[in-house]
């Protein structure tokens, strides 16, 4: 059974690591400790939960919240500081598309290769190639290298086949396909049904059209930690309450400003 | 949190962590997903010459220039035999070469993935298996080189060859775990990577690599020779295949105890660095 376990853990990010990565300041580290405090991100602070099989998770947040973090440390890139993550399953990260492809190479070299990529079993890929690039409807442009794809067509052929895959655990960070409005369409629906392929889905995303028709849980993060955690009408409207009282402080703080 | 690496102790609960995060098993996940690796190297061996009329056979050529020109200056000025200097030449460049990019090119490992790593979850091996993959192959195909020399020159009895395997086989296991470790330097130190450059200039002119120990021997500096683990890993390559009989077991000695110290080497830098690569790109 897919499961995503996390308890308590925090991922911190050093802004300073490009200069702790110098041998010299290593060095001089050494020799003469410096009591400064190096600036840190807490990019999460103590946050716990747990996704069972079956599940379709929202994560929303403002930018710099901790979503991408929190979908990271679910796919095992970022290993958190402390605390335990626990995930079974085959997890299938999304966060963009073009990652594995190769500018040389052919557009089937390139499904193949980013198939590999996410995971997809080697028989499986010869079996899908034809359907994948038929999904991505670029005819005789899958035999020619992909750099002289333009921009659309790329992404078309990234986005065909990174929706090929059979995910147990899908994590999704705001991919919108780009496109014409045909593509666009079949592109949508495409999503859906990767999604209900999956066992479980974490889906970060800013749009609060799409969330509620896609996950029934949402996650609310908030400077790293978890705001709140429940039924998606009832945390969007948490949320949107919270960002209309801060719009109405800020502009309260303006008019007040103007008035003096 | 001062210093680095004082913001990642190793508590009893980091360790406890995830147990996909642990070197045992990141290692053999990465071990299994030997196609991604394969064909990602593959790729990077390809993609060097694309698009060049002469394409890997650049090799052959930068090889055989290099070669010719060292075989017949050196050869004079040193007063070598050009036939049997000529075979020595080129096993030693080749393997030097190899020894090289291990180094260098292999030192980039995590830096030239950087978007593999962020991007998709697999354990960080697969990319010193990719890198590893693209120098060995680069170097066999500019093994060819001497297998022309070998036959044109003198003809090695196939037993001889037979015992270049172990010697062979040792200095690829040598050429992975220095890809590791400098893999991790590099990414923890990025100056690492110039400091190696030139620690292995340095270590190509004090190393029997295009002169030979004999040369030496008169002058009284025998020691600086025989002290270097590098001479010795040459000569487990090397003997077989020019002198068609086993190196002396002082050198395979040495050898394994150099692959032993790279071994703990890899082991130590996979111990402090494993879990911070990802926060080191």
């Amino acid at each position: 059974m897919a499961l995503i376990s996390i308890h308590d853990i925090g991922v911190d990010f050093h802004v300073d690591a490009e200069r702790a990565t110098s041998l010299k300041s290593a060095l001089a580290r050494l020799l003469v400790p410096r009591r400064t405090t190096p600036r840190t991100i807490h990019a999460l602070r103590s946050v716990s939960l747990t996704v069972r099989a079956g599940e379709r998770v929202g994560l929303i947040g403002h930018n710099g919240a901790g979503k991408s973090t929190l979908l990271k440390v679910m796919a095992g890139i970022y290993p958190p500081q402390h605390g335990t993550v626990h995930v079974d399953g085959h997890v299938c990260p999304l966060f963009e598309f073009v990652t594995g492809f190769e500018m040389e190479d052919n557009g089937w070299d390139n499904i193949r290769t980013r198939a590999l990529l996410l995971g997809m079993p080697y028989r499986q890929i010869e079996e899908r190639l034809g359907d994948i690039g038929c999904f991505a409807n670029l005819g005789e442009f899958l035999d020619l290298p992909v750099r002289c794809y333009s921009s659309g067509m790329l992404l078309r052929l990234a986005f065909a086949t990174s929706t090929a895959v059979d995910p147990e655990i899908l994590l999704l960070d705001e991919v919108m396909a780009a496109g014409d409005a045909a593509f666009m369409e079949s592109a949508t629906a495409r999503m859906n049904n990767l999604m209900e392929r999956a066992s479980i889905v974490v889906f970060a995303s800013h749009s609060l059209e799409v969330l509620p028709r896609v996950c029934s849980r949402t996650i609310w993060l908030d400077h790293g930690r978890i705001r709140k955690d429940g039924p998606t009408p009832e945390v969007i409207e948490a949320y949107q309450a919270s960002v209309a009282g801060q719009s109405t402080a800020t502009a309260g703080a303006a008019a007040e400003h103007l008035a003096r | 949190m001062s210093g680095d690496s004082a913001g990642f102790v190793e508590t009893a609960t980091t360790r406890r962590i995830s147990r996909r995060h642990t070197i045992s098993g990141d290692l053999a996940r990465a071990v299994g997903l030997w196609r991604i690796w394969v064909r990602l190297g593959l790729q990077d061996v390809r993609r060097r010459f694309r698009r060049s009329v002469l394409g890997a056979t650049w090799i052959f050529l930068q090889l055989g220039i290099m070669i010719l020109a060292l075989g017949v200056i050196y050869g004079a000025l040193l007063h070598q035999d050009l036939t049997s200097f000529l075979p020595f030449l080129t096993v030693s460049l080749i393997a030097w070469g190899y020894l090289t990019s291990a180094i260098t090119e292999g030192g980039q490992a995590f830096i030239a993935s950087e978007g593999y790593v962020k991007q998709i979850g697999l354990p960080i091996y697969v990319y010193v298996f990719r890198f590893f993959v693209s120098t060995t192959t680069t170097a066999a195909i500019s093994a060819l080189v001497y297998v022309v020399v070998a036959l044109v020159l003198h003809r090695p009895s196939a037993w001889g060859v037979l015992w270049a395997v172990p010697g062979v086989a040792l200095f690829t296991v040598a050429c992975l775990l220095l890809t590791t470790i400098f893999a991790y330097l590099t990414t923890r130190f990025r100056d690492a990577a110039y400091m190696a450059t030139a620690g292995l200039q340095v270590l190509f002119y004090i190393t029997p690599v295009i002169w030979k120990r004999d040369m030496l021997r008169s002058h009284g500096l025998d020691w600086v020779v025989r002290i270097n683990p590098l001479y010795h890993l040459l000569e487990v390559v090397r003997r077989p295949l020019l002198d068609s009989r086993p190196a002396p077991a002082a050198s395979y000695l040495a050898t394994l105890l150099l692959v032993a110290v790279l071994a703990g080497g890899a082991w130590l830098t996979a111990r402090f660095y494993h879990r911070r690569i990802v926060y080191f790109l």
